[in-house]
């Protein structure tokens, strides 16, 4: 089976609810040994998780290594998992705990070429500046030119709120949600999702929202 | 922690085309197909049983407790129990036991339908017990006849406290390296914030070993002697759990 392929989204709003029942379930019935549950659980899970770290990375091939070795390290962790619980939350905090680990190894990486006196690669950053695979039009994202550059502005923006607008504005998480993945609390992830929305309103030359209104997160 | 969504809206007109809330829709990006070591992996997939967090603080309050029985008898009660104030005795045992059940239960307990313990919390109460059990030592400090005095010299009292922290982190270890392992996978981020809790929460139960034992009541002595195994043990859980609570390797 395609993993992945035409899994259902995981349901929004009223859904919600169900969807993370729905996920519990197929997460205790992949830890009692059931591997089919794993495969609904990754389709139902990785095209968000891809969607994260895409906007993240901005480099479509390197989110779907993440992807994989986020799935490898939720399989290789399944023992932590704790009955009952919503398993979403935990696994894109693997997956922005993946990011973080990449990006990190890639800097230093990148740090020991610039002593040999050599010019960095150019898709190698994770951190925020150009990457060229992430251009208009790369991949299959399919988005157009207003699109592309909201994720160009969004790729400008500091990575605390990129991270932030990444998960709550384009990811659909709650603020609570995101505090929990990246591991900081409600109010400072309010904070950076608020200044990266504005942010990104500024580069794509819209006046800031009054407080308050549609599309502001609270 | 509140449960509030943003709520995107495409289809409100007044928002602009180029709304970063229009990207919300996009969620269906085709992942790739599993990699050839999950796969593998899959193929000979073994039961495990999920971690249990009530079992695990359980576990790692039977250790805490083993501990610091096994070393009270081993090391004697503190000669001067009996003529302590009653109260003051189970006031500040029962904060060092207090600080070491909340500690241990936010970094080991989730909150309901969750994975992930409550790290920053645990964070935060490892700073407040840290600062608060040095305060208190240095304010609340009782003395009797047959307390232990020695010349209060700022090389012996460093000497001396610096015993009794190195006991009390004694005592933390084996709890903290048990609630490290019984971890491994459930905090990929706040880590070091979770290995804070835990390793304050362990030296508290190393600190409820020393108020037990010791018969030092100079304040210089408990407030920064003992004061310290919360400090270290804070300082050795923010070490050891984001190593030892990494996911297993394979």
């Amino acid at each position: 089976m395609a993993a992945g392929a035409g899994g259902p989204p995981r349901g929004d709003g009223g859904d919600d609810g169900d969807a993370r029942a729905v996920d519990a379930a197929l997460m205790a019935r992949y830890c009692a040994g059931d591997a089919q549950a794993f495969r609904q659980l990754h389709a139902r899970l990785a095209p968000r998780v891809l969607g994260y770290l895409v906007r993240m990375v901005r480099d479509r091939a390197v989110a779907e290594d993440l992807v994989q070795l986020t799935f490898l390290k939720v399989h290789r962790a399944r023992g932590a998992y704790v009955r009952g619980a919503d398993p979403s939350p935990w696994i894109f905090a693997i997956a922005h705990r993946t990011f973080l680990d990449e990006a990190r190894r890639r800097r230093r990486a990148r740090v020991g070429v610039a002593e040999d006196g050599q010019p960095p690669e150019v898709a190698a950053d994770l951190t925020g500046a150009a990457a060229e695979a992430g251009a208009p039009g790369h991949g299959d994202d399919g988005r157009g030119e207003l699109t592309a550059a909201t994720l160009a502005a969004l790729e400008r923006l500091p990575p605390a709120q990129r991270e932030a607008v990444a998960l709550t504005k384009l990811g659909g998480k709650s603020i609570a949600e995101a505090a929990e993945i990246v591991g900081t609390t409600p109010g400072a992830m309010k904070v950076r999702a608020h200044r990266g929305y504005e942010a990104l309103r500024r580069a794509l030359g819209r006046a800031p929202r009054a407080a308050g209104e549609p599309g502001e997160p609270r | 922690m509140t449960d509030e969504r943003p709520t995107p809206d495409p289809a409100d007109p007044a928002t602009p085309a180029a709304d970063p809330a229009d990207l919300a829709a996009d969620g269906a990006l085709s992942p790739p197909p599993l990699d050839d070591r999950l796969a593998a992996a899959l193929r000979d997939l073994t039961p495990v049983t999920p971690r249990r967090p009530w079992r695990d603080l359980a576990w790692v309050a039977a250790l805490a407790a083993a501990v610091v029985t096994a070393l009270v008898l081993a090391l004697s009660l503190r000669r001067d129990l009996d003529a302590l104030p009653r109260a003051w005795v189970i006031a500040y045992g029962g904060a060092w036991l207090g600080a070491f059940v909340v500690g241990a239960w936010l970094a080991l307990v989730p909150r309901a339908g969750h994975v992930v313990p409550r790290g920053l919390a645990a964070g935060a109460v490892a700073a407040v017990a840290a600062v608060g059990f040095v305060v208190a030592g240095l304010t609340l400090a009782r003395t009797t006849p047959r307390s232990l005095v020695y010349a209060p010299t700022a090389l012996e009292h460093l000497w001396r406290g610096a015993a009794c922290a190195g006991l009390g982190t004694i005592a933390a270890l084996a709890p903290l390296g048990l609630g490290a392992r019984l971890l491994r996978g459930a905090v990929p981020v706040t880590a070091r914030a979770t290995g804070l809790g835990l390793g304050a929460a362990c030296g508290a139960a190393g600190g409820l070993l020393l108020h037990l034992h010791c018969p030092i009541t100079h304040p210089l002595h408990l407030g920064p002697g003992h004061g310290a195994a919360v400090v270290v043990g804070a300082l050795a859980g923010a070490l050891l759990v984001p190593a030892l609570a990494k996911e297993p390797a394979s």
